[in-house]
C-alpha cells in the first residue's frame, strides 16, 4: 500500500507543480493531500486504483504526462466523454491569479508551518514549478508519514484495547524493518496470503507478533474470553420492520389507557339517564348571602342602614347588649307623655265602646230599617266613587250567594216555614204569605246565578233532590200539572202544514195526519190518567213505576204485589239482591215469599200452575210423580223443579237438588241450601255435590225403587238437546271461520246451447275447483286446535282489534316475551301513580338544559367500593351519575 | 233530617297563591282503573300523532357566501357562534340566533378546506388548498353582538406557508395543538411557523383528521387509500390503520365514550368502532342512499348527525341501525358538512347551494321557555310513546317520513340491490358444501385489513 501511494504521490508530483510544494515536500501527510489530489482532480471519470497502478507500471511516462492523457487512452473506448482544458490551462478567467506567484518571495524569517493536511490543496496549482522532489525526497517524507500513522495507529489500538504503549511497540520497530516489496501489489504481484489462500487476517495473527511482551497473556485471555462468548451483534432490522414494531407498541400502549374510561362509558350507558349541564353556577344559594350583598340605595334604605350600622350600636351588640340598656333609656317627660296619649286613647276607645252598646240595645225596628237604609246609601254611594269598595261589595254579595246556595236557608227549610206549609198556604193570613213570598223570590234571586249557568243538571239534581224530601207531594202536583199542560197543548196545537218540500207531498200529509191522531189519543189517555192520579196522591205514586218491571210475569204477577204489600220491606231487600236477574227468579222469589209466610202445598201448587202451562208435559208428569210419592219434602221438590225447568244454565245445581229432593233429607235443611242458592250460584254448585254423595249413600235405604240416574237426567232434561244445539253452534262457528265453498253455477244460458252439454253438466275444471276448495277446508279444519276435542270450540279468528296491540316478533332489546310484557305492565300516568313516583317513571333518557354547553367527558377515577359494587349488580346507579357522571363539571360558559 | 257532607280540611286544601293548582288526591288503587292501560295505550298513538303534526325542524337558512360550503367549526365555548368556510376562499362568522353574518376573515386564495377554533374560543384555525395555514383572532362576543356592521372583517394573526396543500384541520381539546391533513398529517403549535411533528404513514393524501375530545392525545385520520388510521401523540407515532372497501370521509369521536369513534364512509353507511378492536365495527349505520360526506357527535354522545351527497341531514342514535330523523328541504343540495350544536339541541348544515341550515335536532320539540307543568306533560307523552313504540300502529306513525322522490327511489333500489344479493348468498350456500361457504357479518365485510 505504502509503495503505492509513494508511487502516486510522485505521479502528483510530477503534475501538480507548485511553489507551494517544496513547502510540501517537508510538511507532513501528504498522504492525504494525494487522496485530495485525486479527489478534487477528478473532473473525468477515474480508472479504479489497481488499473490506474498497472497503467503507471507500464508505461510511467504516460503516467507521468497527466491525467489527461490516461483518460484520453483509455476514455476513447470506455467512455464518451469530452473533457474540455482545465481552466488553468485555459486561463479564460483570472480566478487563478498568476502574477503573485510568480514573484513571490519567501520573507527571510520564514519557518515551516505545520500545515494540516486537509488544506493541503494542489489542485489550484498551476503547473509551472518542476518536478522538484526526487524519489528519496519522497521515501524520506513518507517514511515521515508513515511514522505517523503509525503513532496514531498505536493510540487507536491502545484506546481500543485499553492497554500501554509497548505491547505494539515492537510491532512499530518491525514495521520500521521491514523493506516494501520491490513491486507494487496487484494482481501480478500478489502478496503471500493472497497465495497461501488464506486471505483473513486473523486475531491471532495479530497477536503472535507481540507474543512475550507485556500485557501480552492479559490480552490473550481477553480475547478467549471473548471467543468463548463468542455473539454475533445483529445487523439492525429494517426501517420498515422497525416502525411496524413501533406501531405495534404504541397501539398497546394508547388501547391500554384508553380503557380506563371503560368503566365511566359503562355506567353511563347503564344509566335510565344521563343528565347534563346539571350544576350551572346561578350565583347566590342562601338569603345570608344575598343579604350579605345588599346595599341601601333609596333613602329609606340608607337611613335603615345608618341607625343599624351605627358605631354604639354595633359596640353595645359586641359586649353580650348589656350596653343596648342604657341605649334604650328614656326621659321621664318622654314616658310621661306616653303615658298620656295611652290614656287618652283607652277613653276614646271606651266612650265608642259604650255608644255602640247604647244602639245595640235599641229594639226599634224602623230605627233599624232607617240605619240599614242610610247605611246601604252610604255603600252605594262609596261604590260609585271607590271601585275597591265595589269589589268588596261584589265579594259579599257573592259569599252571601254561595253561603245560600250550600244551607238553602231561604227554600222553604226553617222550621217556621215548613210549619206554615204544613198547615197550607192559604190559611196563612196576608203578611206571612208575603214573607213566604219573600223568601222563595230571595232564594231565587241568590241561587239564579248557578242556574244560569248549568240550568239543565241543576233542575235534574234538584228534582231528584226533591223525591228524597219528605215533603214531595206539590212537587208531585205541580209535576202533574205541568204534564197536563202540556198535554193539552199539544192537543190544541194546530197542524201546520208545509207548503213546499218533503212533506207538502200528499203521502207525507196523509202519514202525518195519522201520526196526529195517534199521538191525539195517546194525550187523551195520558189526561186521564193524570187526572186519576191527581185523585190519590199518596205513597202509592209510585206503584206503577216498581211494577212496571214485572208486568211480563203475566198471571203470576197479580200475586206479588200482594205479597209484596205483606212483607214490603224484606221483598225491597230482595228486589235489591236479584236486580237484573233473570224472570224466573223473580217468580221463584214470589213463590218463596209465600212459603215464608208458612202458606200450604196448595198454596204452592196454585202459585206454579200458571207458570207450568208453558212446560212442556213430561215436566208435569214428573212433578206429579213426586207429588205421590207424598214426602213431607215435596214442596222444596217443587220449587226446585220450577227452578231447574225455568234456566237451564243452571243444570247442574239443580241436578244436584233434585236429587236432594229426592232423598228426602230434612226439609228445612233443603229449604236453606235453596236460599244460599239463590244468593250465589257457585256456592250451591259445591253444595249440591255433597248431596250427590250423600244420595249414594243413602239410596239403598229406600224402600220405593228409584228409576236409574241418567234415566232421570234423561226425564228431567227432555226437551233439552244440549249436545245437538252445542254441536249445532259448533258447525256454525267452524262455516263462519272456514267458509263452505259455493257451489259452482253456470250463469244461465252460458254453456246450454245444446242439449249435448247440458247432459254433461258442468265443466270439469269447475268441479275440480270445487273439489279442491272443498278439500282444503276439510284440511284447515282437521288442523285446528279443537278439532278433537268434541266440548271445545276454540276459535281461531283474529282479532283484528286485538291484533293493534300485539307485536308480530319479539322487539329487539328485550330476550324474552316476559320481560316485554313486564315493561308495560304497570301505567305510568299521573292518575295511577303519587307523584313522587311519575317524576322517576317519566325521566327521558337524556336530561340536558338549553343553552347550556356541554363539555366532553372528563376523566373521573373509580372507588374501590364503587368498582365492587359495579361488579355485583351493574342496574342502579341513576342518581350517582347525577353528581358525579360524565358530564360532571359543565359551567355555564355560554357568554 | 241530616245531610252527609265531604269534610275536608283547609289545611291541606288551602292554595298558598291564587295561582296554585287545586290539590286533588286520588286513590291509586289499580282495580278502580281496569282500563289504564288502554288509555296509555291510546295517549303515545295520539303523542306520536301530534309529533308529527309539530315536527318543524327547520328554523332558518344563513345566506351569504358566493360557493360551496366546504367546512365549518363550531365555537366550543360559545353557544350562537358557528364559523363557515368556503369554496371561495371566504370565511365567515355567523350569529345563529339572528341568522346574520357577524364577521368575514378574508384572505384564502384557494377553497377553505378546514377550520377549526381552540377550545378557549379565541382563536379560529383555517387552512385551505392555497397551502397555507392561518390563525385568527375570534372576536369577541359582546362586539359581535352590537350593530357595527362597519369593521366586520379581520386579519389574520399568522399566516404559515407550507409545502402541500391541506384538506382539513382539527384542534386539539384543552390544548394548543392543532393537526392538519394533506399530504401527510402535520401536528403544529400554534407559536410556531412549522409543523412540530409531521407523520407519513402510506403515500395517499389525508382527507379528514379528528382529535379525540375526551383524549386529547389520540387522533383519527382518513385517506384517500381508504384507511382510517389512529395516531398518538404522546408516542408520536401512528398506532394503527384499518383498510376498508370505500373511501371514508370524515370521522367523529363520540365525546363521552373516548374510545368509540364513527366513521361516514362512501359507501353510503357510517362504520362505528372501537378504536381498541379495529377489526370490525361496533355498529354500521344504514339509511343514506349516496356518500356521506361529514359526520359530528351531539356533545350528548347519543346520536350523531350526518350529512350526505343525497341531499339529506340524518340523525341516527349512536347504537341504532338507522336513522331517527331526516331533513331535507328541497332547495338544499349536496350537503357537505354539518355540526351540532354545542348544547345539542340545534343542527347546522352547509351545503353545495352556498347556505347554511339550521335545524332542530328534535323535529317537534318545542323552543322557548317551557313552564313545569308543560314539560313534565311532555316528558310523560314521550315516555308512553317509548313504552309503546313497538306496537304497530305506534310504529308506522312513528317511523314514518316523507322522502323526496329521488331518495325514496334510491333507497328502493339499494334495498332490492341488498335483497338480491343477500338472496344469491344464500342459493350459493344452499348448493355447496355445508361450511364451505361463511357469511361474513356486514360489520366486517367492508373491512379489507387491519394494518399494524
Amino acid at each position: 500500500m505504502a509503495v503505492k501511494k509513494r508511487k502516486e504521490r510522485a505521479v502528483g508530483g510530477e503534475s501538480g507543480n507548485s511553489k507551494k510544494f517544496k513547502k510540501y515536500s517537508n510538511s507532513k501527510g501528504p498522504m492525504k493531500k494525494n487522496k485530495n489530489d485525486k479527489r478534487k482532480k477528478g473532473k473525468g471519470p477515474r480508472l479504479p486504483s489497481a488499473l490506474r497502478t498497472e497503467l503507471d507500471r507500464l508505461d510511467p511516462k504516460i503516467a507521468s504526462d497527466s491525467d489527461d492523457g490516461i483518460d484520453l487512452d483509455v476514455g476513447n473506448d470506455v467512455y464518451e466523454y469530452e473533457e474540455e482544458v482545465p481552466q488553468e490551462e485555459s486561463r479564460k478567467n483570472r480566478r487563478f491569479d498568476p502574477v503573485e506567484n510568480y514573484e513571490y518571495e519567501l520573507p527571510e524569517d520564514f519557518e515551516d508551518e505545520n500545515v494540516p493536511s486537509d488544506e493541503d490543496d494542489d489542485d489550484g496549482d498551476f503547473g509551472v514549478g518542476g518536478n522538484k522532489g526526487s524519489l528519496n525526497d519522497d521515501v524520506d517524507a513518507s517514511d515521515g508519514d508513515e511514522e505517523e500513522d503509525d503513532e496514531r495507529h498505536l493510540r487507536m489500538l491502545q484506546g481500543v484495547t485499553g492497554m500501554s504503549t509497548d505491547a505494539f511497540g515492537g510491532k512499530k520497530k518491525r514495521n520500521s524493518v521491514v523493506i516494501s516489496e520491490a513491486h507494487p501489489e496487484s494482481e501480478y504481484n500478489p502478496t503471500r496470503d493472497v497465495l497461501e489462500g488464506d486471505s483473513h487476517i486473523t486475531l491471532q495473527d495479530l497477536l503472535d507478533p507481540i507474543q512475550g511482551k507485556a500485557g501480552y497473556s492479559k490480552l490473550r485471555k481477553r480475547v478467549q474470553h471473548m471467543d468463548r462468548k463468542s455473539t454475533s451483534v445483529q445487523a439492525p432490522l429494517p426501517k420498515v420492520d422497525r416502525e411496524k414494531l413501533e406501531r405495534m407498541a404504541v397501539y398497546e400502549h394508547s388501547k391500554k389507557d384508553i380503557t380506563k374510561w371503560e368503566h365511566l362509558v359503562k355506567r353511563n350507558r347503564e344509566a335510565p339517564t344521563v343528565f347534563f349541564g346539571g350544576d350551572v353556577d346561578l350565583g347566590f344559594s342562601t338569603v345570608g348571602a344575598i343579604a350579605s350583598e345588599f346595599e341601601p340605595r333609596t333613602e329609606f334604605e340608607k337611613k335603615i342602614a345608618s341607625l343599624v350600622y351605627d358605631d354604639k350600636v354595633m359596640e353595645a351588640h359586641k359586649a353580650d347588649g348589656s350596653k343596648l340598656l342604657e341605649l334604650n333609656k328614656i326621659s321621664e317627660e318622654d314616658y310621661m307623655k306616653h303615658q298620656d296619649h295611652v290614656a287618652k286613647m283607652r277613653g276614646l276607645l271606651f266612650r265608642h265602646e259604650m255608644k255602640q252598646k247604647r244602639i245595640k240595645k235599641i229594639k226599634s225596628k224602623t230605627y233599624h230599617r232607617l240605619k240599614n237604609k242610610d247605611k246601604l246609601k252610604v255603600e252605594s254611594a262609596e261604590m260609585l266613587m271607590d271601585p275597591e269598595a265595589a269589589k268588596e261589595q261584589a265579594r259579599k254579595q257573592e259569599f252571601k250567594r254561595a253561603e245560600e246556595r250550600m244551607t238553602l236557608k231561604h227554600k222553604n227549610k226553617s222550621k217556621w216555614a215548613r210549619r206554615i206549609l204544613e198547615r197550607g198556604l192559604n190559611a196563612q193570613d196576608e203578611g206571612t204569605r208575603a214573607a213566604m213570598a219573600e223568601q222563595l223570590h230571595q232564594h231565587a234571586l241568590l241561587t239564579r246565578k248557578i242556574n244560569t249557568v248549568k240550568d239543565s243538571s241543576s233542575s235534574s239534581d234538584s228534582s231528584s233532590d226533591d223525591d228524597d224530601e219528605v215533603s214531595n207531594e206539590d212537587r208531585a202536583s205541580e209535576l202533574l200539572e205541568k204534564a197536563k199542560e202540556k198535554t193539552l197543548k199539544v192537543l190544541e196545537d194546530d197542524e201546520e202544514v208545509p207548503n213546499s218540500g218533503v212533506l207538502s207531498l200528499p203521502f207525507m200529509v196523509r202519514g202525518m195526519k195519522k201520526r196526529k191522531e195517534e199521538a191525539i189519543e195517546e194525550a187523551k189517555l195520558a189526561l186521564q190518567e193524570y187526572e186519576q192520579l191527581e185523585g190519590t196522591n199518596d205513597a202509592e205514586n209510585s206503584k206503577p213505576a216498581t211494577a212496571s218491571g214485572r208486568r211480563v210475569f203475566g198471571r203470576a204477577n197479580n200475586e206479588v204485589p200482594d205479597s209484596n204489600k205483606k212483607t214490603k220491606t224484606d221483598n225491597k231487600m230482595k228486589m235489591d239482591n236479584y236486580y237484573g236477574n233473570s224472570d224466573s227468579e223473580d217468580d221463584l222469589k214470589a213463590k218463596e215469599n209465600v212459603n215464608i209466610e208458612g202458606g200450604k202445598r196448595n198454596d204452592v201448587e196454585k202459585d206454579v200452575g200458571p207458570n207450568y202451562d208453558r212446560k212442556e208435559a213430561a215436566d208435569v208428569s214428573i212433578f206429579k210423580n213426586f207429588e205421590d210419592n207424598g214426602d213431607p219434602g215435596s214442596k222444596t221438590t217443587y220449587e226446585v223443579a220450577i227452578f231447574a225447568s225455568d234456566s237451564r244454565r243452571k243444570m247442574k245445581s239443580e241436578n244436584g237438588i233434585d236429587k236432594n229432593a229426592k232423598k228426602l233429607q230434612q226439609v228445612k235443611e233443603a229449604i236453606v241450601h235453596d236460599k244460599d242458592m239463590e244468593e250465589g250460584e257457585e256456592d250451591s254448585d259445591s253444595e249440591s255435590k255433597q248431596m250427590v254423595d250423600g244420595i249414594l249413600s243413602s239410596a239403598p235405604k229406600e224402600s220405593y225403587e228409584l228409576p236409574s240416574q241418567s234415566e232421570l237426567i234423561r226425564h228431567a232434561f227432555a226437551g233439552d238437546y244440549v249436545e245437538e244445539e252445542f254441536e249445532k253452534d259448533k258447525q256454525e262457528i267452524l262455516n263462519e271461520e272456514n267458509p263452505e265453498p259455493d257451489k259452482p253455477v253456470l250463469l244461465p244460458g252460458w254453456g246450454q246451447w245444446t242439449r249435448v252439454q247440458q247432459k254433461k253438466g258442468l265443466p270439469w275444471w269447475m268441479l275440480k275447483e270445487h273439489e279442491d276448495s272443498k278439500r282444503k277446508r276439510e284440511e284447515s279444519l282437521k288442523k285446528r286446535k279443537d278439532a278433537q276435542l268434541k266440548h271445545v270450540i276454540i276459535s281461531e279468528k283474529v282479532d283484528k282489534k286485538a291484533e293493534k296491540l300485539q307485536t308480530k316478533s319479539l322487539p329487539y332489546p328485550f330476550t324474552s316475551k316476559e320481560l316485554f310484557e313486564q315493561s308495560m305492565r304497570m301505567p305510568i300516568g299521573s292518575e295511577s301513580n303519587p307523584e313522587t313516583a311519575i317524576r322517576s317513571l317519566n325521566r327521558p333518557e337524556v336530561v340536558k338544559k338549553p343553552g347550556v354547553i356541554i363539555k366532553p367527558i372528563k376523566f373521573v377515577e373509580m372507588h374501590h367500593h364503587e368498582k365492587s359494587e359495579d361488579n355485583k349488580r351493574s342496574g342502579q346507579k341513576q342518581k350517582k351519575n347525577k353528581s358525579k357522571g360524565a358530564s360532571g363539571k359543565n359551567k355555564k360558559q355560554s357568554n | 233530617m241530616k245531610v252527609k257532607v265531604i269534610s275536608r280540611s283547609t289545611d291541606e286544601f288551602t292554595r298558598e297563591r291564587s295561582q296554585d293548582l287545586q290539590r286533588v288526591f286520588r286513590n291509586f288503587d289499580p282495580s278502580l282503573r281496569s282500563q289504564e292501560k288502554a288509555v296509555e295505550y291510546v295517549r303515545a298513538l295520539n303523542a306520536a300523532k301530534l309529533d308529527k303534526i309539530f315536527a318543524r325542524p327547520f328554523i332558518g337558512a344563513m345566506d351569504g357566501h358566493r360557493d360551496s360550503i366546504k367546512c365549518m367549526a363550531k365555537n366550543p365555548n360559545y353557544l350562537k357562534a358557528i364559523f363557515s368556510g368556503s369554496d371561495d376562499g371566504d370565511i365567515r362568522l355567523w350569529d345563529l340566533a339572528s341568522r346574520r353574518t357577524v364577521c368575514q376573515f378574508p384572505g384564502h386564495q384557494g377553497a377553505v378546506q378546514g377550520l377549526t377554533v381552540s377550545t378557549d374560543g379565541s382563536v379560529l384555525v383555517s387552512c385551505g388548498s392555497d397551502c397555507t395555514v392561518r390563525l385568527w383572532n375570534v372576536p369577541d362576543a359582546n362586539l359581535a353582538d352590537s350593530d357595527n356592521l362597519s369593521d366586520n372583517s379581520a386579519k389574520p394573526v399568522a399566516v404559515y406557508v407550507w409545502k402541500n396543500a391541506f384538506r382539513a384541520v382539527d384542534h386539539q381539546w384543552d390544548g394548543d395543538l392543532f393537526a392538519t391533513a394533506g399530504a401527510q398529517v402535520d401536528i403544529w403549535n400554534h407559536n410556531r411557523s412549522q409543523p412540530v411533528n409531521t407523520f407519513d404513514w402510506g403515500a395517499d393524501t389525508t382527507i379528514s383528521v379528528r382529535f379525540n375530545p375526551g383524549e386529547p392525545n389520540i387522533l383519527a385520520t382518513s385517506a384517500n387509500d381508504r384507511s382510517i388510521t389512529l395516531y398518538d401523540l404522546r408516542m408520536s407515532s401512528p398506532a394503527r390503520k384499518v383498510i376498508m372497501r370505500t373511501k371514508t370521509n370524515s370521522i367523529a369521536w363520540n365525546p363521552m365514550e373516548p374510545m368509540n369513534f364513527t366513521s361516514a364512509n362512501e359507501d353510503c353507511n357510517c362504520y362505528s368502532y372501537d378504536a381498541r378492536k379495529l377489526e370490525e365495527a361496533k355498529c354500521v349505520h344504514k339509511d343514506h342512499v349516496s356518500a356521506v360526506m361529514d359526520i359530528d357527535f351531539s356533545p350528548t354522545g347519543r346520536e350523531f348527525v350526518t350529512g350526505s351527497y343525497d341531499r339529506t341531514v340524518r340523525i341516527f342514535q349512536y347504537n341504532g341501525g338507522h336513522s331517527r330523523e331526516i331533513y331535507h328541504t328541497k332547495r338544499m343540495q349536496r350537503v357537505f358538512c354539518v355540526k351540532c350544536s354545542c348544547d345539542a339541541s340545534y343542527v347546522i348544515s352547509g351545503s353545495d347551494d352556498t347556505n347554511l341550515r339550521l335545524w332542530k335536532a328534535k323535529a317537534s320539540e318545542q323552543l322557548g321557555v317551557v313552564l313545569p307543568r308543560e314539560r313534565k306533560k311532555h316528558e310523560y307523552l314521550e315516555a308512553v310513546k317509548n313504552r309503546y313504540k313497538h306496537l304497530p300502529e305506534v310504529k308506522r306513525i312513528v317511523r314514518h317520513r316523507h322522502l323526496p322522490r329521488p331518495v325514496y327511489k334510491a333507497a328502493n333500489l339499494r334495498r332490492t340491490m341488498i335483497e338480491a344479493e343477500r338472496r344469491k348468498e344464500q342459493r350459493r350456500k344452499a348448493h355447496s358444501a355445508p361450511g364451505s361457504i361463511v357469511t361474513e357479518p356486514v360489520r366486517k365485510r367492508r373491512i379489507i385489513k387491519e394494518v399494524e
